[in-house]
């Protein structure tokens, strides 16, 4: 944080120069007319709704003809409208389109009135905004969509932000205002921000019109804000204003009575809103390789209509002083005027042009455009049983399973790294005092532990460790003056000083106990101060000048002479404090390796040498430690060092640096007063979960923003590193120093690498690498090098990285690879990464809405991307991946069995099958079964998929989908068809045989063919697939018998009079053995001889099934077990 | 928390057959046994039908007209009537049926097949329906022609006449059409009006006294064949034939092919109740049942020579590199 002060204030000098030049937004105060004269700033109301009643029509049309598949069938059915070209029917060529664009309108209608009545209920609450006119300066309530740039707003505690503002006044006689930006970044902590001095004093109705803020134009940072105040009037004054000025629309108003600001971005413009920009909306890598196959199957259909086309210009050429004729082509229009025009003939070239064209819409569906509908039924059912999915659901905070994209389903089934977060992620982000060593005696037993006794406490505070070390209660209690007592009460008494929480006290139920809920902006030291407390040191009050301590139920004052914030160059922190026996103590407490460098080891080596020890320990269980030194100031130290950080603190030049020099220069020679060790608990089950990744050859990057140390020592507690891992550090401050480590690291990658040549001899690496380095890395064009250490770990521990450091080490992989990456956090610092990876998944727990809103998919705990992944991923794409491919080959078939016919017919395109049956064949009569098989066909059972997640790596490698499945769908589509045609034109040749029987035949065959095709690869057999099934051959057979029961249509009563011949059933049974003799070969062949894991784990399931029939006790065991 | 059910948490209950070496030879095996015996009762069947065809529309052209077909069919001065003998091969059992042959017909012509209005044909109210007719839609003069389009103007027009010796073999031409045409589609108040009336003659001619549902050359004619060659129901002659019978076939030889080098080919021919003599079918059989039982040793062998257990974890692929673990 003191970091990012440093950062933004440096920045802010630069940027001070630029502000004021036609860039910057110039807001004045308490005048929204004046301020928006040229009406170019938003309003505050907002909308994410994307149509009104009036538009809704022509923008989703627009928008479902993004879809290119959709303009070729609009193109498909609107050359059928051409009297030349007319195959089918006006209606039985527009339906198929019409149906699928009505069923996607309604969906899209439907979400966006959920948008905007949400809108509404966003737009027309209330906020208080000081009335221009009035003369006494009232605050109006006034909607938020009313609420405009330069407006004056009053909020109230506990109340919404209506807009970004930047603060005048509050209620705090100091300008503090405390807001929590749980919408906004997530963080649940207290924030503080602050009124200018200059502003506070001045009652908010004569600022209106006397000040003007100039501030940036908007942007989406959300740590950053420049601008500053011109005070009109008296003496004109430039007053700087940053980031922590302002307050965001979002967040809330907290333990403030009230806080008045004027608005200087609203609605859209805000930050949030700006951050809110929809997420891109991703594609599944299985619709972009479908894409891939898509253009193949045009190629076909060119090639095919361009075979037709050519055919039948020979065709006219041989036939061309027949045609006039021959009574079946009659080419002559006798009728016409002058008796010797042609009727609907327009020389050769022109019919090849009208044969192209024409085999282009008897052929269309050779691209499956109810391929498209059918996956997004798909997807929303996988979403359905995702969300329903029991696993899935997190029982202690009760969310569900959420589906926010329902585009990419099937990547899970692909996931090749998986990129996590670490706080809140992999831990639940509640920080415990877990155990300290103090005065180097360690009190880490857990023996010894007692609960926390209540007793006769006072404060309580909110958090409370559960538990005590007896033998230090003891020490504290009874220790007295004995050496190891006073070192003990000095190490809480740092504990409860050397920090920056503000305790607020809460009434209790019980009037004589308060209880206190310490804020703060560390975790960390919320926990130590609520250890503190247990151990009797309660920090009770917090002013800017002292803070009051009740020490084992004695209040005392100390006053906090100076404070020296935390920074990453230092890595401690320092109060001086004046205690009520008038010394001055300085408290220091830091990460240990910028401790041991303060501290004097002369003074006590054993100490230290023994708190070392313990540091180790600790660490070594995945706790985050902390050293705490102190050492008593002399008078003259004392005065010496405040002259200093006097001087340093009003410097106007690199303040910083100086105070941060002061700051060295005290923290030194400190007496060791012990560490401490806090747990921030994983979350249930992650190691093991992570282990389940990790077989299943998913690779697992943590990015984290917490210190090397920390993510180290959590690396080891979730199982991510062990200890046979050697670990690559690279962390650097320079360029120089950062290539240098680069290229150790690479040189050390190929080393071991050529060491150990056989693969089960390897050394697992592990890559630590820091954000400081990183952004060398990305600034200098490292990357590739970095690339190339990092996939030769195992492990990647990326700790301190800045948010958009997350989405870039993303990317890295992205660019690089083809492997499927997976983003998973819960806070909105983990928002770019989430959006940036192929599939980004929220975490709903602690921290706020902002990662689940980013995301695509969200669930309450981490553990449960094993379920995910190693189940619903696999089923996902399994299923999508089968379901593809059956729908390219079933309407390839049909298309095959049409053109084979069109050869047999002078090349003019005409289909035996009737239009209606053409048109329904891929809606209705094979639709059905290929999507319930691809919603509940498992290949494998959720028991086997957890047992083994080496399965998983069937996503990983495509073995689902892939160019060589595609050719053998093909070529089988092409055999079937084959079957299908030959078989009763051979059986028919030469026979009275009239076209509408034999197109019923050809229609029963195909249909029967492609679903007994889907039958013999479903895995799972429920009532529903056989309902669907054979279901699907029924319905076909009656729409063929209702179709045929229409006597002004040509084939009127074919089916029930060729359904009456033997032959018909001969040849229907022939056509079905012919056309699935080779599939059924490949499928015995392949599953038996040359099996994948998938048909090894099905056969183990099966016998498993079968022991469990047997041996039901067993099943109950393991069910238990499980 | 979601609701649990078998349905939501996808474990309804379900049968996963697996298709082991049993399955499969069985599988073969069985097709096997069916499809061989049906063949062989197909062949045979196949071998029983006498067919009998004779291709007339060369040989019924006068000989010094053999260079210019065309002309004489289309001149009406000269006599198209022909005189074809025939011997049978075998004994014919009666019913033996009638049928003429054209080849190279494109009954199935989008042009052709596009042509009917079967409004007009089943209802006399909608004579002047004659949309898709194009071009027999009218007579010159505008009037609609029952039945329009190309396919009733092109009407099959040879006639034939059979005798055996001085015994006249009649040709029954009752019953030739389907009963759901005559009865559904074509209507029994719909009597053919203007029809080939037009500048080019496609071919037959309709007593205009008579109702289209007892046009039964016409009703057969309309049932347009699938292929380019086909067969029409001309009649059926309720006679048994004997080997050797010589039968004289009187025809007139009206319909023109020569235009477009079609066949025109008389056909007699008994039936069995797999339709006529076509053994495609039996060897069709015949050879998959073949293979069925070749598949099935096949796979027999193969089992015994690279046996494999099911379900063995040895052979994941995680357990078959030890490398991998």
């Amino acid at each position: 944080m003191a970091e990012d002060h440093h950062g933004s204030s440096r920045h802010m000098s630069a940027s001070q120069k630029e502000l004021g030049d036609e860039d910057a937004r110039v807001v004045r105060v308490g005048d929204a007319e004046r301020t928006n004269e040229r009406l170019e700033f938003a309003g505050n109301a907002v909308r994410t709704a994307k149509y009104s009643p009036l538009t809704f029509l022509p923008r989703n049309l627009f928008e479902q003809f993004h879809r290119l598949a959709y303009v070729y069938f609009l193109v498909i059915a609107v050359l059928n409208q051409l009297p030349q070209l007319a195959v089918f029917g006006r209606g039985a060529s527009v339906m198929p389109l019409a149906f699928v664009l009505i069923v996607t309108a309604v969906k899209d209608a439907y979400e966006d009135w959920r948008r905007h009545r949400s809108d509404r209920a966003e737009n027309s609450r209330l906020a208080a905004v000081l009335s221009p006119g009035a003369g006494g300066g009232e605050f109006a309530p006034t909607e938020w969509n009313r609420v405009r740039v330069g407006d004056v707003v009053r909020v109230a505690s506990d109340e919404s932000l209506p807009a970004d503002m930047v603060l005048l006044a509050t209620s705090d006689p100091t300008g503090v205002a405390y807001v929590q930006t749980l919408n906004l970044d997530g963080e649940s902590n207290l924030k503080t921000r602050y009124a200018k001095q200059e502003t506070l004093t001045t009652p908010p109705e004569q600022l209106a019109g006397a000040a003007v803020i100039r501030c940036e134009r908007p942007n989406r940072n959300i740590y950053g804000f420049t601008a500053n105040l011109e005070l009109e009037g008296g003496e004109s004054r430039r007053i700087p204003l940053g980031p922590s000025n302002i307050v965001l629309r979002g967040c809330e108003l907290k333990n403030t009575a009230w806080a008045v600001g004027v608005v200087v971005y609203a609605g859209r413009e805000t930050k949030a809103m700006l951050n809110n920009a929809g997420a891109p909306s991703k594609r599944s890598r299985l619709e972009t390789q479908m894409n891939r196959e898509t253009l193949f199957l045009s190629a076909i259909l060119v090639a095919l209509c361009s075979v037709v086309a050519a055919l039948s210009g020979v065709w006219l050429r041989n036939h061309e002083h027949d045609l006039e004729l021959a009574q079946f082509f009659h080419k002559k229009d006798y009728v016409s005027d002058d008796g010797n025009g042609n009727y609907n003939y327009y020389g050769i070239a022109a019919q090849i042009v009208f044969a192209f064209l024409m085999a282009v819409i008897v052929f269309q569906i050779m691209i499956p455009i109810s391929l498209y509908i059918s996956m997004e039924l798909v997807r929303l059912g996988q979403a359905y049983f995702m969300i329903r999915d029991t696993n899935l659901y997190d029982a202690s905070s009760d969310t569900r399973f959420q589906c926010r994209s329902l585009n990419i389903n099937e990547d899970l089934g692909q996931v090749r790294c998986v990129f996590s977060d670490k706080t809140g992620t992999l831990t639940q982000n509640k920080m415990e005092f877990r155990c300290a060593s103090i005065e180097g005696v360690d009190y880490s037993d857990i023996a010894r532990q007692q609960p926390v006794g209540e007793g006769d406490r006072i404060w309580v505070p909110k958090k409370m460790p559960v538990s005590v070390d007896r033998e230090i209660v003891e020490l504290l209690r009874n220790g007295g003056e004995t050496e190891q007592g006073r070192h003990a009460r000095e190490f809480f008494l740092a504990l409860a000083t050397c920090n920056t929480i503000v305790p607020l006290i809460l009434d209790g139920p019980d009037p004589k106990r308060k209880i206190i809920d310490y804020q703060g902006e560390s975790p960390d030291e919320q926990a130590l101060v609520s250890a503190a407390a247990a151990y009797g040191f309660v920090l009770v009050e917090r002013t800017s000048g002292h803070i009051v301590i009740d020490v084992l139920g004695e209040k005392q004052r100390f006053d906090v002479l100076g404070l020296h914030e935390f920074d990453s160059d230092r890595k401690r922190m320092s109060v001086i404090i004046g205690c009520p026996d008038k010394t001055v103590k300085l408290f220091v407490k830091g990460a240990d390796n910028s401790m041991f460098g303060v501290i004097d080891k002369t003074m006590n080596p054993d100490v230290v040498r023994a708190t070392e020890k313990h540091l180790h320990a600790y660490s070594s269980l995945g706790l985050r430690t902390l050293v705490i030194g102190m050492r008593e100031l002399s008078q003259e130290e004392f005065q010496e060092w405040q002259m200093a950080y006097e001087k340093a603190s009003t410097a106007l030049l690199g303040r910083g640096g100086l105070l941060r020099g002061v700051a060295a220069n005290i923290e030194r020679n400190l007496r060791l007063l012990g560490a401490s060790g806090i747990e921030d608990k994983l979350q249930d089950g992650v190691p093991e979960a992570i282990e389940k990744l990790r077989q299943a050859g998913i690779k697992v990057w943590v990015l984290t923003g917490d210190k090397q140390e920390t993510a180290i020592s959590i690396g080891f507690s979730c199982k991510l590193l062990t200890r046979e891992m050697t670990q690559i550090v690279i962390n650097s401050n320079s360029r120089d120093s950062c290539r240098k480590s680069l290229d150790d690291a690479i040189s050390m990658v190929n080393k071991l690498r050529s060491l150990s040549t056989d693969s089960q001899a390897r050394v697992p690496l592990a890559l630590v690498i820091d954000g400081n380095s990183l952004v060398y890395i990305f600034d200098t064009d490292h990357e590739d090098k970095l690339f190339e250490v990092a996939i030769a770990c195992d492990v990647v521990l990326c700790c301190r990285v800045a948010p958009l450091q997350k989405a870039g080490i993303v990317d890295l992989i992205k660019k690089r690879t083809s492997d499927m990456t997976l983003a998973i956090g819960d806070g909105a610092n983990d928002v770019s990464m989430i959006q940036m990876a192929d599939v980004g998944i929220g975490i709903s727990g602690q921290e706020g809405r902002q990662a689940v809103m980013a995301s695509d998919f969200a669930m309450g705990q981490f553990r449960f991307l094993v379920p995910l992944l190693l189940v619903h991923g696999h089923w996902n794409y399994q299923r999508m991946g089968y379901m593809i491919l059956y729908n390219f080959y079933r309407n390839a078939t049909f298309v095959f069995v049409l053109f084979w016919y069109v050869l047999h017919t002078g090349f003019t395109l005409t289909t035996a099958i009737t239009e209606w049956s053409s048109v329904l064949y891929s809606v209705i009569y094979t639709a059905v079964p290929t999507i319930v098989v691809a919603i509940l066909d498992k290949d494998l059972g959720r028991r086997t998929l957890l047992k083994y997640p080496q399965l998983y790596g069937a996503g990983q490698r495509e073995e689902s989908y892939n160019l060589r499945l595609f050719i053998f769908f093909m070529i089988d589509s092409i055999w079937q068809s084959l079957a299908v045609f030959f078989i009763p034109y051979l059986a028919y040749r030469k026979s009275t045989i009239d076209s509408a029987s034999l197109g019923d035949l050809w229609t029963l065959a195909v249909v029967i063919l492609v679903n007994i095709h889907l039958a013999m690869d479903v895995i799972r057999w429920n009532w529903i697939t056989h309902a669907a099934i054979w279901g699907s051959i029924v319905a076909t057979l009656i729409c063929v018998m209702v179709i045929d029961s229409i006597p002004i249509l040509p084939g009127f009563w074919a089916i029930y009079k060729v359904m009456g011949t033997g032959l018909f059933w001969a040849l229907l049974l022939a056509v079905i053995v012919v056309g699935m003799v080779p599939h059924f070969v490949a499928k015995a062949i392949r599953e038996h001889f040359l099996p994948n894991d998938i048909q090894i784990a099905r056969e183990m399931e099966k016998s498993q099934d079968s022991h469990d029939v047997t041996h039901p006790e067993v099943q109950m065991n393991t069910m238990a077990r499980a | 928390m979601p609701k649990y059910s078998k349905f939501t948490q996808q474990e309804l209950p379900a049968c996963k057959p697996i298709l082991t070496p049993k399955w499969v030879v069985s599988v073969f095996f069985l097709v096997g046994i069916i499809f061989v015996p049906v063949g062989v009762v197909s062949l045979l069947a196949a071998r029983d039908v006498v067919e009998i065809v004779d291709r007339y529309d060369d040989a019924c052209v006068p000989a010094n007209m053999t260079d210019n077909k065309l002309a004489y069919i289309q001149n009406p001065n000269i006599s198209k009537d022909c005189t074809r003998t025939l011997t049978i091969t075998e004994d014919m059992k009666q019913p033996i049926f009638v049928y003429y042959q054209l080849d190279n017909f494109y009954q199935n012509h989008r042009r052709y097949v596009k042509s009917r209005n079967d409004g007009q044909l089943r209802d006399a109210a909608k004579a002047n329906q004659t949309s898709a007719c194009e071009p027999e839609k009218t007579t010159a003069d505008g009037k609609p022609i029952v039945p329009c389009g190309l396919i009733a103007w092109s009407l099959f027009n040879d006639t034939y006449s059979f005798t055996r010796g001085n015994e006249n073999l009649t040709v029954d031409k009752k019953d030739i059409s389907w009963k759901s045409d005559r009865e559904h589609k074509f209507g029994k108040n719909v009597y053919p009006s203007n029809f080939q009336n037009g500048l080019l003659k496609g071919g037959g001619t309709l007593d205009p006294a008579i109702p289209l549902s007892e046009q039964e050359d016409l009703i057969v004619w309309m049932r347009t064949a699938a292929l380019p060659t086909f067969r029409k129901l001309y009649g059926r002659i309720y006679v048994d034939l004997k080997k050797n019978d010589t039968i004289t076939v009187r025809l007139s030889n009206n319909y023109n092919t020569y235009n477009f080098g079609g066949k025109k080919k008389l056909v007699l021919s008994t039936a069995t109740w797999l339709g006529g003599k076509n053994d495609f079918l039996g060897f069709a059989y015949v050879i998959v049942g073949g293979l069925c039982f070749f598949l099935a040793f096949a796979f027999t062998l193969l089992y015994f020579i690279k046996p494999r257990k099911l379900g063995d974890h040895n052979y994941l692929s995680w357990n078959r590199h030890p490398a991998g673990r």
